[in-house]
Protein backbone atom coordinates (compact mmCIF):
# COMPACT_ATOMS: atom_id res chain seq x y z
CA UNK A 1 0.00 0.00 0.00
CA UNK A 2 0.87 3.37 -0.39
CA UNK A 3 -0.33 6.87 1.06
CA UNK A 4 -2.71 8.52 -1.54
CA UNK A 5 -3.63 12.34 -1.18
CA UNK A 6 -6.89 11.75 -2.61
CA UNK A 7 -8.09 8.50 -2.40
CA UNK A 8 -10.54 7.22 -5.77
CA UNK A 9 -12.08 5.14 -3.71
CA UNK A 10 -15.59 5.73 -2.88
CA UNK A 11 -15.83 5.52 0.84
CA UNK A 12 -18.51 6.31 3.99
CA UNK A 13 -16.56 9.04 6.56
CA UNK A 14 -19.39 8.32 8.61
CA UNK A 15 -18.13 4.58 9.01
CA UNK A 16 -14.60 5.59 9.09
CA UNK A 17 -12.80 5.58 12.71
CA UNK A 18 -10.66 8.63 13.71
CA UNK A 19 -7.48 7.53 13.01
CA UNK A 20 -6.23 4.10 10.05
CA UNK A 21 -9.49 4.13 8.22
CA UNK A 22 -9.25 5.57 3.82
CA UNK A 23 -7.71 8.73 4.41
CA UNK A 24 -9.64 11.77 4.00
CA UNK A 25 -10.62 12.12 -0.12
CA UNK A 26 -13.02 14.80 -0.13
CA UNK A 27 -13.17 17.53 2.14
CA UNK A 28 -17.10 17.81 3.39
CA UNK A 29 -18.84 18.47 6.08
CA UNK A 30 -22.50 18.23 5.38
CA UNK A 31 -22.15 15.40 7.46
CA UNK A 32 -19.96 14.93 10.22
CA UNK A 33 -19.22 11.93 12.63
CA UNK A 34 -17.99 14.28 15.64
CA UNK A 35 -19.52 17.35 15.32
CA UNK A 36 -17.49 18.56 18.38
CA UNK A 37 -14.37 19.08 15.84
CA UNK A 38 -16.24 21.24 13.69
CA UNK A 39 -17.37 23.34 17.02
CA UNK A 40 -13.47 23.65 17.56
CA UNK A 41 -12.63 24.68 14.70
CA UNK A 42 -15.27 27.55 14.52
CA UNK A 43 -14.21 28.54 18.25
CA UNK A 44 -10.62 28.33 17.07
CA UNK A 45 -11.28 30.69 14.06
CA UNK A 46 -13.37 32.98 16.29
CA UNK A 47 -10.39 33.74 18.37
CA UNK A 48 -7.79 34.58 15.49
CA UNK A 49 -5.44 37.13 16.62
CA UNK A 50 -2.13 38.90 15.77
CA UNK A 51 0.96 39.43 18.28
CA UNK A 52 1.34 42.56 16.43
CA UNK A 53 -1.90 43.89 18.00
CA UNK A 54 -0.25 43.53 21.27
CA UNK A 55 1.77 46.92 22.26
CA UNK A 56 4.87 45.28 24.21
CA UNK A 57 6.96 48.76 24.02
CA UNK A 58 6.62 49.08 27.55
CA UNK A 59 8.28 45.47 28.62
CA UNK A 60 11.34 46.23 27.15
CA UNK A 61 12.15 49.16 30.25
CA UNK A 62 10.52 47.19 32.44
CA UNK A 63 13.39 43.85 31.46
CA UNK A 64 15.72 46.60 31.42
CA UNK A 65 14.90 47.11 34.57
CA UNK A 66 14.74 43.63 36.32
CA UNK A 67 17.26 41.89 38.77
CA UNK A 68 19.51 39.18 37.34
CA UNK A 69 17.83 36.14 38.33
CA UNK A 70 14.34 37.61 37.10
CA UNK A 71 15.71 37.95 33.11
CA UNK A 72 17.19 34.72 33.75
CA UNK A 73 13.33 33.67 35.14
CA UNK A 74 11.80 35.22 32.26
CA UNK A 75 14.12 34.70 29.37
CA UNK A 76 14.40 30.95 30.23
CA UNK A 77 10.65 30.69 30.28
CA UNK A 78 9.91 32.52 27.05
CA UNK A 79 12.72 30.03 25.76
CA UNK A 80 10.43 27.03 26.37
CA UNK A 81 7.23 28.13 25.08
CA UNK A 82 9.13 28.87 22.06
CA UNK A 83 10.53 25.63 22.00
CA UNK A 84 6.97 23.71 22.84
CA UNK A 85 5.42 25.92 20.21
CA UNK A 86 8.54 25.09 17.65
CA UNK A 87 6.99 21.53 17.70
CA UNK A 88 3.90 22.00 18.48
CA UNK A 89 3.27 24.15 15.26
CA UNK A 90 4.64 21.29 12.86
CA UNK A 91 3.84 18.14 14.72
CA UNK A 92 0.21 17.88 15.01
CA UNK A 93 0.44 17.81 11.12
CA UNK A 94 3.13 15.62 10.26
CA UNK A 95 2.28 13.16 13.04
CA UNK A 96 -1.38 12.87 12.05
CA UNK A 97 -2.55 13.82 8.57
CA UNK A 98 -0.86 10.91 7.48
CA UNK A 99 -3.23 8.58 9.14
CA UNK A 100 -6.73 11.05 9.50
CA UNK A 101 -9.09 9.17 8.43
CA UNK A 102 -12.74 11.68 9.19
CA UNK A 103 -12.40 15.09 7.37
CA UNK A 104 -13.95 17.48 10.34
CA UNK A 105 -11.05 15.99 13.11
CA UNK A 106 -8.81 16.34 9.96
CA UNK A 107 -9.08 20.15 9.25
CA UNK A 108 -9.15 20.96 13.03
CA UNK A 109 -5.43 19.83 13.29
CA UNK A 110 -4.99 22.13 10.81
CA UNK A 111 -6.81 24.66 12.56
CA UNK A 112 -5.14 23.61 15.62
CA UNK A 113 -1.17 23.53 14.39
CA UNK A 114 -1.39 26.89 12.51
CA UNK A 115 -2.40 28.74 15.69
CA UNK A 116 0.55 27.41 17.34
CA UNK A 117 2.39 28.98 14.50
CA UNK A 118 0.64 32.92 15.51
CA UNK A 119 2.09 31.27 18.90
CA UNK A 120 5.57 30.73 17.30
CA UNK A 121 5.25 34.37 15.83
CA UNK A 122 4.63 36.29 18.97
CA UNK A 123 7.92 35.09 20.46
CA UNK A 124 9.17 36.47 18.33
CA UNK A 125 7.58 39.57 18.31
CA UNK A 126 8.46 39.61 22.11
CA UNK A 127 11.83 38.73 21.72
CA UNK A 128 12.56 40.99 19.54
CA UNK A 129 11.55 43.80 21.76
CA UNK A 130 13.27 42.84 24.82
CA UNK A 131 16.71 42.16 23.44
CA UNK A 132 18.71 43.88 20.24
CA UNK A 133 20.72 40.22 19.50
CA UNK A 134 17.44 37.72 19.72
CA UNK A 135 19.73 35.28 17.51
CA UNK A 136 21.60 34.72 21.05
CA UNK A 137 17.97 33.62 22.70
CA UNK A 138 17.18 31.53 19.70
CA UNK A 139 20.44 29.56 19.68
CA UNK A 140 20.11 29.05 23.06
CA UNK A 141 17.17 26.81 22.66
CA UNK A 142 18.78 24.46 20.85
CA UNK A 143 22.09 24.55 22.46
CA UNK A 144 21.06 24.56 26.09
CA UNK A 145 21.05 21.68 27.93
CA UNK A 146 17.98 22.38 29.96
CA UNK A 147 16.14 22.82 27.20
CA UNK A 148 17.16 20.35 25.21
CA UNK A 149 16.05 17.81 27.82
CA UNK A 150 12.68 19.08 27.36
CA UNK A 151 12.54 18.76 23.67
CA UNK A 152 13.29 15.13 24.08
CA UNK A 153 10.71 14.96 26.38
CA UNK A 154 8.08 16.29 24.14
CA UNK A 155 9.34 14.52 20.95
CA UNK A 156 9.81 11.47 21.33
CA UNK A 157 6.53 10.21 21.01
CA UNK A 158 6.38 12.23 17.60
CA UNK A 159 8.87 11.18 16.48
CA UNK A 160 8.44 7.37 17.32
CA UNK A 161 5.00 8.22 15.63
CA UNK A 162 6.24 9.77 12.89
CA UNK A 163 9.06 7.00 11.49
CA UNK A 164 6.72 4.43 12.39
CA UNK A 165 3.58 5.55 9.89
CA UNK A 166 5.86 6.58 7.07
CA UNK A 167 7.17 3.10 7.50
CA UNK A 168 3.48 1.70 7.23
CA UNK A 169 2.54 4.29 4.76
CA UNK A 170 5.33 3.05 2.12
CA UNK A 171 5.33 -0.91 2.94
CA UNK A 172 2.22 -1.90 4.65
CA UNK A 173 2.09 -4.04 7.83
CA UNK A 174 4.43 -6.88 7.82
CA UNK A 175 8.21 -8.01 8.02
CA UNK A 176 10.40 -5.65 5.62
CA UNK A 177 14.30 -5.52 5.06
CA UNK A 178 15.27 -1.98 5.12
CA UNK A 179 18.59 -1.49 3.79
CA UNK A 180 19.96 -4.68 5.60
CA UNK A 181 18.00 -4.48 8.95
CA UNK A 182 14.60 -6.68 9.40
CA UNK A 183 11.47 -4.13 10.23
CA UNK A 184 8.13 -5.39 11.96
CA UNK A 185 5.30 -3.10 11.01
CA UNK A 186 2.03 -3.96 12.94
CA UNK A 187 -0.95 -1.63 12.98
CA UNK A 188 -2.26 -2.59 16.49
CA UNK A 189 1.53 -1.53 17.60
CA UNK A 190 0.99 1.81 15.28
CA UNK A 191 -2.19 2.68 17.23
CA UNK A 192 -0.38 1.89 20.92
CA UNK A 193 2.36 4.47 19.11
CA UNK A 194 -0.53 6.92 18.30
CA UNK A 195 -2.27 6.52 21.61
CA UNK A 196 0.96 7.38 23.38
CA UNK A 197 1.44 9.89 21.28
CA UNK A 198 -1.50 11.77 21.96
CA UNK A 199 -1.01 11.24 25.60
CA UNK A 200 2.19 12.87 25.49
CA UNK A 201 0.28 15.69 23.31
CA UNK A 202 -2.10 16.09 26.07
CA UNK A 203 0.47 16.73 28.83
CA UNK A 204 2.72 19.17 26.73
CA UNK A 205 -0.52 21.36 26.45
CA UNK A 206 -2.41 20.79 29.44
CA UNK A 207 1.05 20.79 31.78
CA UNK A 208 3.94 21.87 30.76
CA UNK A 209 2.24 24.98 28.86
CA UNK A 210 0.64 25.95 31.59
CA UNK A 211 3.88 25.78 34.04
CA UNK A 212 4.80 28.20 31.58
CA UNK A 213 1.78 30.56 31.43
CA UNK A 214 1.72 30.60 35.40
CA UNK A 215 5.27 32.37 35.39
CA UNK A 216 4.61 34.87 32.51
CA UNK A 217 1.35 35.96 34.46
CA UNK A 218 3.21 36.00 37.97
CA UNK A 219 5.56 39.05 36.69
CA UNK A 220 2.38 40.94 35.32
CA UNK A 221 0.76 40.21 38.60
CA UNK A 222 3.38 43.01 39.49
CA UNK A 223 2.75 45.19 36.84
CA UNK A 224 5.30 43.93 35.04
CA UNK A 225 6.12 42.74 31.37
CA UNK A 226 2.46 43.38 31.09
CA UNK A 227 2.66 43.25 27.06
CA UNK A 228 4.04 39.76 27.11
CA UNK A 229 1.19 38.81 30.07
CA UNK A 230 -1.44 39.74 27.26
CA UNK A 231 0.02 37.94 24.64
CA UNK A 232 0.69 34.97 27.00
CA UNK A 233 -3.63 34.97 27.69
CA UNK A 234 -4.20 34.92 24.10
CA UNK A 235 -1.95 32.08 23.87
CA UNK A 236 -3.43 30.34 26.46
CA UNK A 237 -7.14 30.61 26.00
CA UNK A 238 -6.13 29.26 22.56
CA UNK A 239 -4.37 26.20 24.41
CA UNK A 240 -7.06 25.26 26.53
CA UNK A 241 -9.27 25.09 23.31
CA UNK A 242 -6.11 22.41 21.91
CA UNK A 243 -6.28 20.43 24.98
CA UNK A 244 -10.08 20.11 24.65
CA UNK A 245 -9.01 18.79 21.70
CA UNK A 246 -7.04 16.10 22.73
CA UNK A 247 -9.16 15.37 25.58
CA UNK A 248 -11.93 14.39 23.18
CA UNK A 249 -9.78 12.43 20.74
CA UNK A 250 -8.35 10.46 23.93
CA UNK A 251 -11.88 9.90 25.56
CA UNK A 252 -13.39 9.08 22.14
CA UNK A 253 -10.40 6.18 21.45
CA UNK A 254 -10.69 4.71 25.23
CA UNK A 255 -14.38 4.12 24.50
CA UNK A 256 -13.88 2.43 21.58
CA UNK A 257 -16.64 2.81 19.78
CA UNK A 258 -15.18 4.14 16.96
CA UNK A 259 -12.25 2.41 17.13
CA UNK A 260 -12.94 -1.13 18.80
CA UNK A 261 -9.21 -2.29 19.18
CA UNK A 262 -8.19 1.91 20.55
CA UNK A 263 -10.29 0.56 23.60
CA UNK A 264 -8.22 -2.38 23.60
CA UNK A 265 -4.90 0.01 22.95
CA UNK A 266 -5.87 2.59 25.53
CA UNK A 267 -6.91 -0.52 28.49
CA UNK A 268 -3.14 -1.45 27.81
CA UNK A 269 -1.51 1.67 27.70
CA UNK A 270 -2.92 2.56 31.14
CA UNK A 271 0.07 2.38 33.28
CA UNK A 272 2.55 3.57 30.71
CA UNK A 273 0.04 6.58 30.37
CA UNK A 274 -0.05 6.95 34.11
CA UNK A 275 4.23 6.73 34.67
CA UNK A 276 3.75 9.43 31.85
CA UNK A 277 2.04 12.09 33.31
CA UNK A 278 4.16 11.40 36.86
CA UNK A 279 7.71 11.57 34.71
CA UNK A 280 6.09 14.84 33.42
CA UNK A 281 5.13 16.48 36.84
CA UNK A 282 8.59 15.67 38.07
CA UNK A 283 10.45 17.14 34.57
CA UNK A 284 8.52 20.41 35.66
CA UNK A 285 9.65 20.39 39.07
CA UNK A 286 13.10 20.18 37.97
CA UNK A 287 12.69 22.87 35.48
CA UNK A 288 10.98 24.99 38.52
CA UNK A 289 13.96 24.43 40.31
CA UNK A 290 16.28 25.71 37.30
CA UNK A 291 14.04 28.46 36.61
CA UNK A 292 14.74 29.71 40.54
CA UNK A 293 18.05 28.55 40.64
CA UNK A 294 19.60 32.06 41.30
CA UNK A 295 16.60 33.61 43.03
CA UNK A 296 12.90 33.48 43.65
CA UNK A 297 10.58 36.44 42.57
CA UNK A 298 7.61 37.92 44.45
CA UNK A 299 4.45 35.65 44.64
CA UNK A 300 6.57 32.91 42.91
CA UNK A 301 9.11 30.58 44.07
CA UNK A 302 10.17 26.67 43.24
CA UNK A 303 8.15 25.47 46.02
CA UNK A 304 4.77 27.04 44.55
CA UNK A 305 5.61 26.11 41.15
CA UNK A 306 6.14 22.50 42.15
CA UNK A 307 2.92 22.66 44.05
CA UNK A 308 1.04 24.24 40.94
CA UNK A 309 2.36 21.35 39.22
CA UNK A 310 0.82 18.77 41.06
CA UNK A 311 -2.37 20.42 40.95
CA UNK A 312 -2.50 20.73 37.56
CA UNK A 313 -1.18 17.05 36.69
CA UNK A 314 -4.37 15.56 39.10
CA UNK A 315 -6.69 17.84 37.09
CA UNK A 316 -5.50 16.36 33.39
CA UNK A 317 -5.84 13.11 34.58
CA UNK A 318 -8.79 13.42 35.93
CA UNK A 319 -10.40 14.79 32.96
CA UNK A 320 -9.23 11.92 30.37
CA UNK A 321 -9.97 9.09 32.93
CA UNK A 322 -6.74 8.90 34.61
CA UNK A 323 -6.49 8.05 38.69
CA UNK A 324 -4.76 11.30 40.31
CA UNK A 325 -1.64 10.54 41.57
CA UNK A 326 -0.76 13.76 43.51
CA UNK A 327 -2.07 14.04 47.47
CA UNK A 328 -2.32 18.23 46.77
CA UNK A 329 -5.85 18.98 44.88
CA UNK A 330 -5.91 23.10 45.52
CA UNK A 331 -4.52 25.58 42.91
CA UNK A 332 -1.67 27.62 45.03
CA UNK A 333 -2.39 30.76 42.57
CA UNK A 334 -5.44 30.85 42.65
CA UNK A 335 -5.02 34.52 41.10
CA UNK A 336 -3.52 32.80 38.01
CA UNK A 337 -7.93 31.90 36.67
CA UNK A 338 -8.23 35.75 36.73
CA UNK A 339 -5.52 35.54 33.30
CA UNK A 340 -7.44 32.51 31.87
CA UNK A 341 -10.98 33.55 31.93
CA UNK A 342 -11.62 33.94 28.55
CA UNK A 343 -14.09 36.78 29.11
CA UNK A 344 -11.55 39.35 30.31
CA UNK A 345 -9.13 38.90 27.12
CA UNK A 346 -10.32 42.42 26.27
CA UNK A 347 -12.48 43.02 23.02
CA UNK A 348 -14.66 45.57 21.38
CA UNK A 349 -18.55 43.62 20.83
CA UNK A 350 -17.95 44.54 17.32
CA UNK A 351 -14.61 43.11 17.07
CA UNK A 352 -14.41 39.65 15.56
CA UNK A 353 -13.08 37.91 18.37
CA UNK A 354 -15.81 37.34 20.40
CA UNK A 355 -17.46 34.52 19.13
CA UNK A 356 -20.55 34.56 20.63
CA UNK A 357 -20.97 37.48 18.69
CA UNK A 358 -19.99 35.37 15.30
CA UNK A 359 -22.42 32.42 15.93
CA UNK A 360 -26.21 33.48 14.30
CA UNK A 361 -27.95 35.13 17.40
CA UNK A 362 -31.27 34.22 15.47
CA UNK A 363 -33.21 30.92 16.48
CA UNK A 364 -33.62 29.82 12.83
CA UNK A 365 -35.76 26.92 13.21
CA UNK A 366 -39.47 26.70 12.86
CA UNK A 367 -41.76 24.05 13.04
CA UNK A 368 -45.82 23.71 12.70
CA UNK A 369 -46.28 24.61 16.51
CA UNK A 370 -44.80 28.06 16.06
CA UNK A 371 -47.77 29.27 14.12
CA UNK A 372 -50.09 27.73 16.72
CA UNK A 373 -51.72 30.75 17.69
CA UNK A 374 -51.35 32.47 14.06
CA UNK A 375 -55.05 33.90 12.61
CA UNK A 376 -55.22 35.12 8.75
CA UNK B 1 -43.18 30.19 31.81
CA UNK B 2 -44.22 27.32 33.82
CA UNK B 3 -44.36 26.69 37.48
CA UNK B 4 -40.59 24.42 38.75
CA UNK B 5 -39.57 23.60 41.43
CA UNK B 6 -37.07 26.44 43.60
CA UNK B 7 -33.79 25.64 41.96
CA UNK B 8 -30.88 24.91 44.08
CA UNK B 9 -27.29 23.78 44.22
CA UNK B 10 -26.19 21.06 47.28
CA UNK B 11 -22.91 20.01 48.03
CA UNK B 12 -22.28 16.23 48.82
CA UNK B 13 -19.05 16.88 50.41
CA UNK B 14 -20.56 19.73 53.19
CA UNK B 15 -24.48 18.85 52.81
CA UNK B 16 -24.82 22.51 51.91
CA UNK B 17 -27.65 24.02 49.96
CA UNK B 18 -27.76 26.98 48.08
CA UNK B 19 -30.66 28.40 46.31
CA UNK B 20 -30.13 29.08 42.27
CA UNK B 21 -31.55 32.97 42.56
CA UNK B 22 -32.89 33.69 38.90
CA UNK B 23 -30.13 36.43 38.25
CA UNK B 24 -27.92 33.97 38.86
CA UNK B 25 -26.25 33.12 35.44
CA UNK B 26 -24.53 29.99 36.08
CA UNK B 27 -23.93 27.26 38.76
CA UNK B 28 -20.55 28.59 38.78
CA UNK B 29 -21.83 32.38 40.01
CA UNK B 30 -24.10 31.40 42.02
CA UNK B 31 -21.69 29.14 44.26
CA UNK B 32 -19.19 32.13 44.02
CA UNK B 33 -21.76 34.63 45.58
CA UNK B 34 -21.15 32.06 48.71
CA UNK B 35 -17.63 32.21 48.31
CA UNK B 36 -17.73 28.39 47.84
CA UNK B 37 -14.01 27.59 46.19
CA UNK B 38 -14.64 26.31 42.60
CA UNK B 39 -11.94 25.89 40.08
CA UNK B 40 -12.68 27.27 37.23
CA UNK B 41 -10.81 29.02 34.02
CA UNK B 42 -12.38 29.60 30.43
CA UNK B 43 -15.69 30.28 32.10
CA UNK B 44 -17.09 29.48 28.40
CA UNK B 45 -17.16 26.12 28.55
CA UNK B 46 -14.44 24.54 26.45
CA UNK B 47 -11.74 24.38 29.29
CA UNK B 48 -13.56 21.86 31.46
CA UNK B 49 -12.05 22.86 34.86
CA UNK B 50 -15.06 23.71 36.71
CA UNK B 51 -15.94 19.72 35.68
CA UNK B 52 -18.05 18.39 38.59
CA UNK B 53 -20.02 15.27 39.74
CA UNK B 54 -23.52 15.46 39.23
CA UNK B 55 -24.72 13.19 42.15
CA UNK B 56 -29.14 14.04 41.73
CA UNK B 57 -31.05 16.17 39.68
CA UNK B 58 -30.37 17.70 36.23
CA UNK B 59 -29.23 20.73 34.74
CA UNK B 60 -29.27 22.70 31.38
CA UNK B 61 -26.97 24.23 29.41
CA UNK B 62 -26.92 27.55 28.50
CA UNK B 63 -24.56 26.58 25.42
CA UNK B 64 -23.42 23.39 24.98
CA UNK B 65 -19.89 22.58 26.24
CA UNK B 66 -17.07 22.14 24.25
CA UNK B 67 -14.87 20.50 27.14
CA UNK B 68 -15.59 16.83 26.94
CA UNK B 69 -18.27 15.77 29.69
CA UNK B 70 -19.09 12.22 30.70
CA UNK B 71 -22.11 11.20 31.78
CA UNK B 72 -23.04 11.88 35.08
CA UNK B 73 -20.84 15.07 35.05
CA UNK B 74 -21.74 18.85 34.34
CA UNK B 75 -19.56 22.11 33.55
CA UNK B 76 -20.34 24.31 36.18
CA UNK B 77 -19.69 27.54 33.98
CA UNK B 78 -21.79 26.93 31.78
CA UNK B 79 -25.35 25.00 33.41
CA UNK B 80 -27.98 26.25 35.65
CA UNK B 81 -29.76 23.58 37.43
CA UNK B 82 -33.47 22.08 36.47
CA UNK B 83 -34.68 22.27 39.80
CA UNK B 84 -33.19 20.84 42.89
CA UNK B 85 -29.42 19.13 42.12
CA UNK B 86 -27.22 17.32 44.07
CA UNK B 87 -23.35 17.75 42.96
CA UNK B 88 -19.59 17.05 44.22
CA UNK B 89 -17.03 19.55 43.40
Amino acid sequence: MSYTTFSRKHNNQMQEPMFFGQTVNVSRYDQQKYPIFEKLIEKQLSFFWRPEEVDVSKDRLDFQALPEHEKHIFLSNLKYQTLLDSVQGRSPNVALLPIVSIPELETWIETWAFSETIHSRSYTHIIRNVTQSPELIFDDIVSNDKISERADAVTTYYDDLINSVSLYNLYGEGKHEINGNTVVVNLFELKKKLYLAMMSVNILEAIRFYVSFACSFAFAEREVMEGNAKIIKLIARDEALHLSGTQHILNIMQEGKDDPEMAIVAAQCQDEAIAMFVEAAEQEKEWAEYLFKDGSMIGLNKHILCQYVEYITNARMTAIGLPAQFENNSNPIPWINSWLVSDNVQVAPQEAEISSYLVGQIDSQVDASDFGDFDL
Amino acid sequence: MSEKMPASITLAATGQCIEFKAGDQCALQCLETKKIPVSYQCREGYCGACRATLIAGNVHYNEEPLAFVREGEILLCCCKPNGAITINI
